[in-house]
């Protein structure tokens, strides 16, 4: 699986899930991917309860994520808990905690403990 | 990373919070106990030293925290630096001080209200203002950054104002030895440490800085204010009670500073202080505490209890044991009266963390030369291994210290019954909680929007 697959996959989730849709009604950011290997640029954004990603650069946004690619998509496809890779420090954000928790607990609810 | 953020952190916030997460109400009583170590009035060059000694710590933390920013600080640098269980024991334990602070600081609390109101008793303050703490961290509201940036400014504000009226209103301030060593002068750099803890808190919040250098920056001026703040407030107070083991009884010698100061409205004034302060404490510690430990149940190092949310998406059971804990923690203290034993193992597991601190720089260098360094470490290698060196010794030291008339130093034995019970968890505990099959995530209820 690509980062933009497993990033498809988040957003189906997240968007399927109307409890989800509901939580983040008022959660509007953009946040940036930032593979540390390979350079790759990745997106996903958060509006008004609807999430959205793709390839690339995004403008002004709130929050950074860095780490190898594999990571990435591990975490995006449900295969490993951010907080694993964050804890070890191949996981590094930029970004306000309250949006880096709300993105885990994304996470959480979607694939669960 | 060299994308810019839509929304960052001032270095104003850096330094607010790095003095604001130090100045705890207990500091009140650290100050006298230091002053009694040192033999009264040289009590402001033990605090002073003691900072000296911090910006060598600084300095450490600064390293680490351009090498790994990460609200995980501590969890990811001893992780790297050392290995996961070393990590996972001194994160508990480092965790378990922030419990120890706000249970001190609702001791003060509780005694500085039953004097100046003494129709509520002391343990209702501590409840109803632990209560109205932790219900507003429940339902997701949050101190204001203005709210929190102002009180520390306030607070040290404070206390360098009324301790200079104090000093300005006394007479004959030659007849006193500024300079004086005693014989227990070291323990009284040691206890000084306890005036600092928590300045380093602030580098969880890295992420939240488009400038790795705020954090040094903030660091290092909050280091400056606090020392020069209670310096001027154990001067002033040693001054103007020269028999410094009268105050120890007294639990409120920050009212009676006030007082000297600005009569009836310095009482209350500074009482107001204490209020906010403990408030904030309460607050920040909670707040990071409960987080902390969500984080913790996340990576299956603590039951999955731990990571359950509330409707507001605040880890409402992490969040209701901490503050239970320093409740009865408070409650013991209140009524034991035994608030030096907090203090001095507060002062010993900080100074414990400052001396792995430079362990971890010079291992983190060996181990990963090529990663960026946004700050380095002064001196290095030699003084970061002398600095680990003094901070080791002033750790045993301050653990070493006796808490009561017998002598006994209690804090050591209580240090190392945590230190046991925190690696048998971790060595036995951990990898059968990571073994148990995985469950669904939780969020309780009736919660709102979920």
């Amino acid at each position: 699986m690509t980062l933009l697959e497993a990033l498809q996959q988040f957003v189906t989730e997240c968007n399927q899930n109307e409890r989800l849709r509901e939580m983040n009604r008022d959660w509007s950011r953009r946040i940036q991917l930032e593979p540390d290997d390979t350079q790759h640029l990745h997106w996903l954004v958060s509006d008004e309860g609807l999430v959205s990603a793709g390839e690339g650069p995004v403008d002004n946004p709130d929050m950074l994520i860095q780490a190898p690619e594999e990571i990435l998509t591990a975490i995006f496809s449900g295969e490993m808990t951010p907080t694993e890779p964050y804890n070890a420090g191949d996981l590094l954000v930029r970004g306000q905690q309250d949006d880096i928790m709300r993105l885990d607990i994304l996470t959480l609810l979607i694939w669960g403990e | 990373m060299q994308n810019s953020l839509s929304r960052v952190l001032p270095l104003r916030t850096a330094v607010s919070t790095s003095a604001g997460l130090a100045s705890a109400a207990v500091n009140f009583l650290a100050a006298v106990e230091v002053a009694e170590y040192a033999g009264g009035q040289s009590a402001w060059l033990a605090i002073l030293v003691a900072g000296v000694l911090i910006v060598f710590a600084g300095s450490n933390f600064s390293e680490l925290n351009g090498l790994f920013p990460s609200a995980a600080a501590i969890r990811v640098w001893i992780r790297r630096g050392v290995n996961d269980q070393v990590s996972l024991v001194s994160s508990f334990v480092y965790m378990f001080t922030v419990v120890f602070v706000i249970a001190a600081d609702a001791f003060v609390l509780g005694h500085t209200f039953s004097r100046a109101i003494p129709a509520i008793p002391a343990l209702l303050w501590i409840l109803a203002i632990l209560a109205l703490v932790t219900w507003s961290n429940s339902r997701g509201i949050k101190v204001a950054g203005a709210v929190q940036d102002t009180n520390a400014f306030v607070l040290l504000g404070t206390l360098m104002l009324f301790s200079l009226m104090v000093l300005a209103r006394t007479r004959h301030l030659g007849q006193f030895h500024y300079f004086h060593l005693g014989s227990n002068w070291f323990e009284a750099i040691a206890l000084g440490i306890f005036i600092f803890v928590g300045f380093e808190w602030v580098t969880p919040l890295a992420e939240e800085f488009q400038d790795f250098r705020a954090i040094p920056r903030g660091m290092y001026i909050a280091l400056g204010l606090i020392a020069v703040a209670f310096g001027l407030f154990s001067l002033a107070l040693t001054v103007a009670f020269p028999h410094v083991h009268l105050l120890a009884h007294s639990f409120v010698p920050q009212l009676l500073v006030g007082m000297k100061a600005m009569g009836k409205f310095g009482f209350w004034w500074m009482a107001f202080v204490t209020l906010t302060t403990a408030m904030t404490t309460f607050n920040g510690g909670l707040l990071s505490a409960s987080r902390f430990v969500y984080a913790l149940a996340r990576e299956k190092a603590l039951p999955s209890w731990f990571s359950r949310l509330n409707g507001r998406l605040v880890p409402q059971n992490a969040l209701m044991t901490l503050a239970g804990t320093s409740f009865v923690l408070a409650i013991v203290v209140y009524f034991t009266g035994q608030y030096l034993f907090l203090i001095n193992a507060g002062a010993g597991v900080e100074s414990f963390m400052y001396a792995l601190s430079s362990w971890l720089v010079i291992s983190l260098r060996r181990r990963d030369p090529k990663r960026a360094r946004p700050f380095h470490a002064f001196g290095y290698p030699v003084v970061p291994v002398i600095m680990g060196v003094i901070f080791l010794g002033l750790g045993v030291e301050a653990l070493l210290t006796p808490t009561g008339p017998s002598g006994f130093p209690w804090s050591l034995v209580f240090f190392a019954v945590l230190l046991v019970l925190m690696v048998i968890y971790v060595l036995v505990a951990i990898p059968r909680l990571k073994e148990k099959k995985p469950g669904l995530g939780q969020v309780s209820k009736g919660s709102k929007g979920v």
